[in-house]
This record gives C-alpha cells, structure tokens and sequence, in this order.
C-alpha cells in the first residue's frame, strides 16, 4: 500500500482536482452553455492561492502603495504569514484562499457572463477560448503573477509529504462536495429550470424561465468552483504559471465531460478520473515486456493522439458519454410498469 | 362581464420585404374562446409569437390587462399570465412528463440555488408542492400513469396533451393554442372542443386558438378573426364571419 501511494499518490489527488474542473465545465453545459472559460477561471483561482500564500502582492522592499491600499496590504500580510521552509502552512488559510479565490472568480464571471452568454452555441465557445487566452497573455505580463516564470514555492501544508497524498483530507471532501453539489442541484427547482433550458430554450423562456439570469448563474457556479480547485492546485503543485490556463487545458476539460458524459453529474466526475489516470495507464501498458518498440513509444508519448481518437470514436460511439442518465432509469423500470411505447407520427 | 383582457393595437411585424403580419388590431375579452383563423402563410403564428414576446414588433402595442407589455420579455410576458403551446410541440423531451410540468412551475416558486441543494424545509416544502400540482394537472390530462415516462416517448396525441398541462401549470389568465387539433382524426378532433370547454372552465381561462378545422372552429369559437396575408379581413361571431365576402374570398377564390 505504501509503494502503491508513493507510485501513485500524486496522480490520485491531480485525478480528484480534474474532475472538480470537469464538473465546473458541466455547470454551464447543464443550462445549454458551451463554455470553455473554466481553466482561465481555474488560473484566476491558482494565483490568487500562489500570490496570498507567498505574500507576492507587497510591494517591492523601499516601495508602498497609495495609503488606503497599503494598510490593507499590511493587513492581508499579517493573515497569510510566509512560512519558511520546513513549516507546515496552516491548512486552514488553503481553505480562505479557495473561498477567496471563488469569490473573486465569480464576480469575474458574472462581468464576463452577462455580455458573452449572449452568444450561441460554438460562438460562446469561441468567446470564452479568448477570455482564456487574454488571461494567458496577461499574467505572463504582469509582474504580480511573475510574468513568464510564474510564482515558485508556494508554501505547503504538508511540507514532509512528498508524494502530496496527504492532500486527500482537503481534495476528496472538495471533490464529494461539489459531486454532491451538482447533484442535488439536477434535483432542484433552479437545476430543472437550467435543464430545461438545455433542451429548448425558447420553449423555456415561454414557460417563464429567465434565461440570461439562469445561464449567468450556471456559468458563475462553475467559474467559483474552478476558482476554488486552481487555489488548492496551486498548493498541490508547488508553483503556479501561464501554462496552467491554456487553450489545451479547455479541450481536455472538455473531452472528460465529452467522454464521461454530458448529461448527468456522474458523467464528469468519471472522464475527470479515468483520463487523467489514462496517461498513467498507458505509461504501464508501454512498460510490459515484449511490445513492439513502435507500440510502447506510440502509447508512453501518443497521449495527445489518443486523446482525440477517444474523442472522435467517443463521440460517434457513445454520443451521450459513457454514463448517461438511462443507466440510472433502467433501474426504476424495473419497479414501474413499462412506458407505452411511441406511435407512428410522433415528433422527431 | 366584456372586459378586455388583451388588446392587439396596429401590430405589424416584417421579415424583409415580406410584411407577415400588418397592421392587425383585435381586442380579445376575458373569458371568451377566440379564435385566428386563415390560409397557409397568413402569419397566425407570427402573430402568436408576437404576443409571447417570441418575435418582436416591427410597430404596433399589445396590452395586457391595460397593461402595455409590447416591451416584455417572453419569460415576463409569461409571468404576467399568457402560456401558449407550439405548432410543432416543443416539451423537454429528456424530461419526464412530471418534470415537464414541474418546470413551468418556476415562476410561482421561489427557492434559489443553496435552500434547492441543502433541502432546506422552505424548497422542501416548495417541491413537495409543485410535484402534488403537477400530478394534478397529469391526472387531468390522463398521464398521471405515465408521469416518469420521458416525454419523446409520448405518442403525438398525448404530447399535444402534456403540451397543454405544462401550459396550465404556469396558471395563466390567456392561453394560447397553436393548432391544438393538428394531426388529429375527426374523432379526436371532437374530443378536442368539448375538452377545451372543459379546461377553459376549470381553470377560468380565457382562450384563444388558432385551427384549421373551420367545423371545429365554427362550433367552438365565441368570436374569430380572419387573417389573410398578414391582414386582418373580418372580425366578429361565427355566424357573420361565414357570410363575409372577404373570408369566402379568401377561401374558395374569387368568383369573377
């Protein structure tokens, strides 16, 4: 067990934070919305953890800012100590920088929501790469994110851990939390009114669903939990830059959420898990003894290449994901009479 | 009892060059059944999207209660109290017929995003109730059986009639009805205007609806309107509007 955590403790805990992200891509896709926003809302949360944790928004030494912002700076300075190596960080100010980190994410979204959620379909998508790619551009400009270099050392609560499992007592509660979260919002009176927006929106609105109000909402929930998982990645990982808000990251989020499923909660949380254990997977199978050298190096580097036939062959396979909202019905047809079946003339 | 309910003042609506729906004015009275009767193309629906705020006015005004709603939203325009059904049935189809129903409830609940999550007793309170009226409503259309049956595998008979449970549950004063007799045998047809009758009383409705089926409307209607390219050529009780020579124009052709 000790060999197995050590293997793979660090993949376990990255596979919980994914499928936080999936979810929160699955947020807005429950209301209809293709939105790609979540690794910059994700990046957002991660510096606003990196900067608080190592103190990166004093000024430099000789300099203050304009007075009321300095005191506050001093006062933010004396709630987030830098630690010195070796101290553990206390766990609790990981928890403040997630709130933190979601709130300021959420009135980002809200801000960037309101205008871009009036776009369509593959038009919003397309907004929000570019609200992502901006983010990008800017925090490698920006000499409060470190510009190219991005913020090294972020202090960790578990300074003896290295193989970072110990940060399952703050990942896997987060991750049942927000499972839990979206599930019981699919059961609710708001989550029926973003469904119903997902399958017709026009019958929605003329059954008196706002539906400006309600995509800004799904797409705020999901901003303020990629806002929180960037916050704890940022303290998993060590250090936080550009590269951790990519375009990339926005298709690869979307392919769990693809492949998984994009119609019930389950579907998200399970692409999250599998494919980030897949590369792992696929390092192992490229280990066993006696593959043919191009097949163990197609599988230990062809990660990208088959990431998209699983999306492509996924999606003509298995068009609604792997789990799908009938593997939960079928179970309660069993205990209902069987449904009349459609006639002839039905409605397409 | 003639009180105006709804008023149509001048409305007119382009697409392009084609003027679908021009110059109309009509007032409906509460508790009537009116119905919009004309050709192929003649812009009934146009002007029922007009009404629900689906399609916006090129010019004209539409009260509602002597209220002026032409600026409204579709989702206010419904909360003021006007539902509708579609020409080509337009449920959820993922949904359960229960939920279908459940959600055009929303405006007359409240609970937001933490009290539906937690289950605080509030939203608790609010589901068990919104469910209890939903059932209700199915029951009153024969689908109570069938409640958790996605609504795509409803046969088109049923769906018309989901279609217009989900519009009751919004609690409306004026319901809409596109072409609810469409695809229907003579038979069912029959069924159609007795159970309209029946509804309209139940819930205290004022109705309007557009058909085809002149017998139908002929026997249903209180008063009709005739639309014909976008006009409005006759307006009054079944009886004169089948004398009109516009309408019979406008029907069977020219004489000359």
């Amino acid at each position: 067990m000790d060999q197995f955590i050590t293997t793979y403790g660090f993949l376990i805990i990255l596979m919980m934070l994914q499928a936080v992200l999936a979810l929160s891509l699955y947020l807005p896709l429950m209301a209809g919305q293709l939105s790609l926003a979540t690794p910059g809302f994700f990046a957002i949360g991660g510096y606003v953890g990196a900067v608080l944790a190592t103190n990166k928004f004093m000024p430099a030494p000789g300099t203050t800012y304009p007075e009321p912002l300095q005191s506050f700076v001093v006062w933010l300075a004396s709630i987030f100590p830098l630690t010195a190596t070796g101290d553990a960080y206390p766990l609790g100010l990981v928890l403040v920088e997630m709130v933190l980190a979601g709130i300021l994410c959420g009135l980002v979204a809200i801000v960037i929501g309101l205008p871009a959620l009036r776009l369509r379909g593959i038009y919003l998508a397309l907004a929000t790469i570019a609200f992502v790619e901006i983010l990008r551009v800017l925090s490698l400009n920006l000499p409060i994110t470190g510009g190219a270099i991005g913020i090294f050392g972020v202090p960790q609560p578990f300074p003896d851990d290295a193989t970072k499992f110990s940060y399952i007592v703050i990942a896997l509660p987060f991750l049942l939390l927000c499972t839990w979260f979206v599930y019981r919002l699919e059961r609710s009176r708001v989550g029926r009114a973003f469904i119903a927006l997902r399958e017709d929106e026009l019958a929605a609105t003329a059954m008196g669903i706002n539906p400006t109000y309600n995509k800004v909402l799904a797409f705020t929930m999901g901003a303020i939990m990629a806002g929180m998982c960037g916050a704890l990645t940022a303290h998993v990982l060590n250090t936080w830059n550009a590269r951790q808000g990519t375009f990339d990251a926005s298709i690869l989020i979307l392919a769990y959420v693809i492949i998984g499923g994009s119609r019930t909660f389950l579907g998200p949380v399970m692409g999250g898990l599998l494919l980030t254990a897949l590369p792992e997977v696929l390092r192992q199978a490229a280990g066993i003894d006696g593959l043919p050298q191009w097949l163990s190096l197609f599988l230990s580097d062809g990660r990208l290449v088959i990431y998209g036939f699983l999306i492509a062959f996924g999606v003509l396979l298995f068009p609604q994901g792997l789990i799908t909202p009938d593997l939960f019905e079928r179970k309660q047809k069993a205990a209902t009479p069987a449904p009349v079946p459609a006639t002839s003339g039905g409605q397409p | 009892m003639n009180e105006t309910i709804l008023e149509v003042q001048a409305m007119t609506r382009r697409f392009g060059g084609l003027v679908a729906v021009n110059n109309v004015s009509f007032a409906v009275q509460r508790d009537e059944i009116f119905g919009l009767i004309g050709p192929n193309g003649a812009g009934k629906t146009t002007l029922f999207n007009l009404i629900t705020a689906l399609t916006i006015p090129t010019s004209g005004t539409l009260l509602f209660k002597q209220q002026d709603i032409t600026r409204l939203k579709p989702h206010q325009v419904a909360a003021r109290g006007i539902a509708r059904t579609f020409q080509n049935i337009r449920l959820f189809g993922n949904l359960s017929a229960l939920q279908n129903v459940m959600v055009a409830q929303h405006v007359h609940t409240s609970s937001g995003v933490l009290p539906g999550v937690f289950g605080l007793p509030q939203a608790r309170r609010e589901e068990k109730h919104v469910r209890e009226q939903a059932l209700n409503l199915l029951e009153m259309v024969n689908l109570a059986d069938r409640a958790h049956v996605k609504a795509r595998n409803f046969p088109y008979g049923d769906q018309r009639r989901l279609e217009i449970a989900r519009a009751l549950a919004l609690q409306p004063e004026v319901l809409l009805l596109d072409e609810p007799g469409a695809g229907m045998n003579p038979n069912e047809k029959a069924g159609l205007s007795s159970y309209i009758r029946e509804v309209k009383e139940k819930f205290k409705l004022t109705v309007v609806l557009i058909e085809h089926n002149v017998p139908m409307v002929m026997g249903l209607c209180d008063r009709i309107a005739v639309l014909n390219f976008g006009q409005l050529i006759a307006l009054g009780n079944p009886a004169e509007v089948q004398r009109d020579r516009a309408v019979i124009e406008a029907y069977l052709g020219d004489e000359a």
